[in-house]
């Protein structure tokens, strides 16, 4: 980036809101994915105006923009693939607005999560997406992967919580997408087509959100599974039975015994665990729920039922499934947790072989794999644990990977549920997605026609992510 | 500064560890030093990503660098949340071994002496880390050693040792925060809460507008080093009340609650004695981690505070 660039960028947004330092573009070059690549600035706006001013600039010198929340995401979206401007929104963060009477609120990007509910709290409400690390992710960020979670069972993903947002596009312009309404018939939903769309067409600097009364009546219940296919087939008939559960996880037989290596919780050692819960104002619609969600399980031969209302044992309960992301991590000292095929979505009636195939193809390809995940929503989460310092491992991770993803499209599943594409997930996207390609293409030249905004994801994403960009790792 | 060819004797042992840092993040929401700036490069999972980079060979060591690494109060908040369970401040001390062992030497969050030192030792002998001491006639840091914990600050009778990098943790930047925040029209208390301890409240974004907001957190090093004017200040800029917050009996390593209790009941027996109502200073000792409880102490608090009403000086 030329001197006079950073010049007009610093005039923008102020000297200290630049950043070119090496050991500052190496740090906003990864996220918590395995990819890493540097940008040429990390830049942070304060206002609307300033991402205006930043964008125009930036469209008008063709120079790239990515624009970052907290960088927690597992695909590499935030990772600047060709160079140009990081924009980290993290100084924009105010909550404008919360409007009880009208059930929205409005938030700038760069508000956590976490944050907003701390918000909500007092109005008897929460906003409901919130991924695992919602302690840390940003609106922005979630808005930009369509951000889920354990309860989406029930009250959906990102999208279906966001009502409208300001938009700025990569000329400069600001638009106003959806609106406050519940519902909206109003031509194109363009707000919901930014959902997801990770930075790809433009920058989101203001957000309205829905939300929901906290229930006041909340259980939550186990079941233990000494085979694989009868949790499966309790899952199918949970949901085929009318239940709505507000969480239905499953946790497969390598997953309990990393947390009881890890943590020494004791977990029965059984080939799958389902976690189910039910939420409600009233306490008799959640005891239906939940009792007809235990006989589900009974009647597939679940064992060790257990369920409870009280907040501490809903906790102890739930700690192995909590336990499990910092079990992963500490399994071994020379094994790394890997997010690489790490969130497809499965119709419910395949859960089980999903799992299972998953098993069979790591033990193929010699690495290790677990499958759990929020299952009531079709979600199975994996983690690949391997060495990854040697290139074999890589290699045996692009070969499982690439099994996985040809096992989920045979089964009518998607690539993503809830983390998105970037790039490590790219090409299993394009051959998913591979007779609407074209047509994203041209959704994204008509918002960017000069491909600044977080190009080189999605369907323009190298082929083979072990080799789009850097690995964070070193490889022997 | 003569620098030296970077060598990683230290930091070594710690390839394997950095490599299972599955770098969530999740670190940062407990990071004062990320807190303040809201910097990624500030935040602890950057640190580890900055050594992994001089390990790999991926950055070259700087000064800048090396200022990064040394920015911090070892509250150890990040090693406790790590998902992977990577020692982080163990791996931060190594790299400022190294730093120092090429040259690289930068004081961070370390603490320096000004030539008001009346050369009287306490420093050296409070200090927890010996990381203080006499040479060549003066009070000299080993910015290793020092785990920018404060006490030296605190005892000092001449207020002759500063923090030099305070990320908004030392006295004229809370005076700062004491006074913007009390102009707003709806502001009523201050709560001073310890960084060794959880607090609650947003913790990265803002209401706006702020002025909706009746109480503001602010992080201190230490509940026992706030001094009784600090304390005093919020009363006398009009707020209704102060909560200071500092660790259970038992859990501070150098008696900093009970310096906490000695002042706060001092403070409340002058408001006694000048009539006025000593509810409206209050202390509470919270568990490292209960954020649930401190919320509860600070609703409590104010609820309180609302029933007493507007301080009128008199």
């Amino acid at each position: 980036m030329e001197k006079n660039d950073l010049l007009r960028l610093k005039n923008i947004v102020g000297k200290k809101n630049v950043k070119t330092d090496p050991a500052d573009l190496y740090v906003y070059g990864s996220d918590s994915s395995v990819h890493s690549a540097r940008s040429w600035a990390v830049v942070r706006p304060e206002n609307t105006g300033q991402v205006q001013e930043i964008m125009a600039f930036a469209n008008k010198e063709k120079i790239p923009v990515v624009t970052r929340g907290a960088g927690s995401g597992m695909c590499g979206q935030t990772v600047p693939v060709r160079g140009g401007i990081t924009l980290d929104m993290k100084r924009m963060n105010k909550i404008l607005e919360i409007n009880p009477s009208d059930v929205f609120c409005r938030v700038q990007p760069g508000v956590v999560d976490d944050d907003l509910n701390h918000a909500l709290k007092p109005f008897g409400v929460f906003y409901p997406p919130t991924p695992a690390s919602s302690r840390i992710a940003t609106i922005g960020g979630e808005i930009g992967n369509n951000a889920s979670g354990v309860r989406s069972v029930k009250y959906g993903a990102t999208r279906d919580s966001v009502l409208g947002m300001k938009v700025v596009l990569p000329d400069g312009s600001l638009v106003t997408l959806g609106a406050r309404t519940r519902v909206e018939a109003t031509g194109y939903q363009l707000h919901k087509l930014i959902v997801g769309s990770e930075g790809t067409l433009g920058v989101v600097v203001e957000a309205t959100l829905s939300f929901v009364p906290i229930p006041k009546f909340r259980c939550l219940g186990m079941a233990n599974f000494d085979r694989l296919e009868d949790a499966g087939a309790a899952i199918a008939d949970i949901m085929a039975s009318g239940v709505v559960p507000s969480m239905l996880e499953l946790v497969d037989s390598v997953a309990i015994k990393a947390v009881n290596k890890t943590m020494d919780l004791g977990l029965p050692e059984v080939e799958a665990v389902l976690l189910y819960e039910a939420d409600a104002m009233v306490k008799e619609a959640v005891d239906h729920e939940i009792s007809a969600m235990q006989e589900v399980c009974k009647n597939h031969g679940g064992t060790g039922l257990t369920s409870s209302f009280d907040p501490k044992e809903r906790a102890r309960i739930f700690l192995g499934r909590k336990k499990l992301f910092p079990a992963l991590s500490k399994f071994s000292d020379i094994l790394s947790s890997t997010s690489l095929a790490d969130d497809m979505a499965v119709p419910y009636s395949k859960m089980a072989e999903t799992a299972r195939t998953i098993h069979e193809i790591a033990e193929r390809n010699n690495i290790i794999m677990t499958a759990y995940g929020h299952c009531g929503s079709g979600c199975m989460h994996t983690k690949i644990l391997m060495e990854p310092t040697r290139q074999d491992q890589w290699e045996s991770a692009r070969k499982a990977v690439a099994e996985i993803y040809d096992y989920v499209r045979s089964v009518k599943g998607t690539t993503s549920a809830e983390h998105g594409i970037g790039i490590s997930k790219a090409s299993a996207f394009k051959a998913e997605k591979s007779d609407s390609l074209d047509l994203m293409r041209n959704i994204k030249k008509a918002f960017d026609p000069n491909n600044i905004l977080n190009p080189g994801k999605l369907m323009d994403a190298h082929e083979d992510w072990v080799t789009a960009t850097d690995l964070r790792y070193t490889v022997a | 500064m003569e620098t030296r060819p970077f060598e990683t004797k230290h930091l070594d042992k710690w390839r394997s560890n950095l490599d299972s840092c599955i770098r969530c993040g999740y670190c940062y929401e407990h990071c004062p030093v990320f807190k303040d700036t809201r910097w990624e490069s500030n935040a602890p999972r950057a640190k580890m990503i900055m050594v992994y980079g001089l390990l790999a060979g991926k950055l070259e060591p700087s000064t800048y660098i090396s200022d990064k690494l040394s920015s911090c109060f070892y509250c150890g908040r990040c090693n406790a949340a790590c998902s992977s369970g990577v020692p982080l401040t163990d791996i931060i001390t190594d790299a400022k071994r190294d730093f120092q062992g090429t040259g690289f030497e930068t004081p961070g969050t370390t603490t320096g002496t000004n030539t008001d030192c009346a050369l009287c030792l306490a420093c050296a002998r409070a200090c927890p880390h010996e990381a203080r001491d006499f040479i060549n006639g003066k009070i000299v840091t080993d910015t290793v050693k020092c785990q920018s914990c404060g006490i030296c600050v605190d005892i000092c009778p001449n207020q002759a040792v500063a923090t030099n990098l305070s990320y908004g943790t030392d006295r004229s930047s809370l005076n700062r925060e004491i006074s913007t925040f009390l102009e707003q029209e709806t502001a009523k208390a201050i709560v001073f809460g310890c960084n060794w301890s959880y607090y609650p409240d947003l913790q990265s974004s803002v209401m706006d507008p702020a002025e909706e907001l009746e109480y503001k957190i602010l992080i201190n090093m230490c509940g026992g080093r706030l001094e009784k004017p600090l304390l005093l200040e919020p009363l006398l800029q009009n707020a209704w009340g102060v909560l200071v917050a500092c660790c259970p009996d038992g859990d501070c390593e150098h008696d900093g609650n009970l310096k906490a209790k000695i002042h706060v009941a001092g403070l409340r027996e002058l408001l006694k004695e000048m009539d006025i109502e000593e509810d409206r200073i209050q202390l509470v000792q919270v568990a490292h981690g209960d954020k649930t409880g401190f919320q509860a102490a600070i609703d409590t608090f104010m609820e309180n505070l609302n029933k007493l009403g507007p301080l009128n000086h008199r």
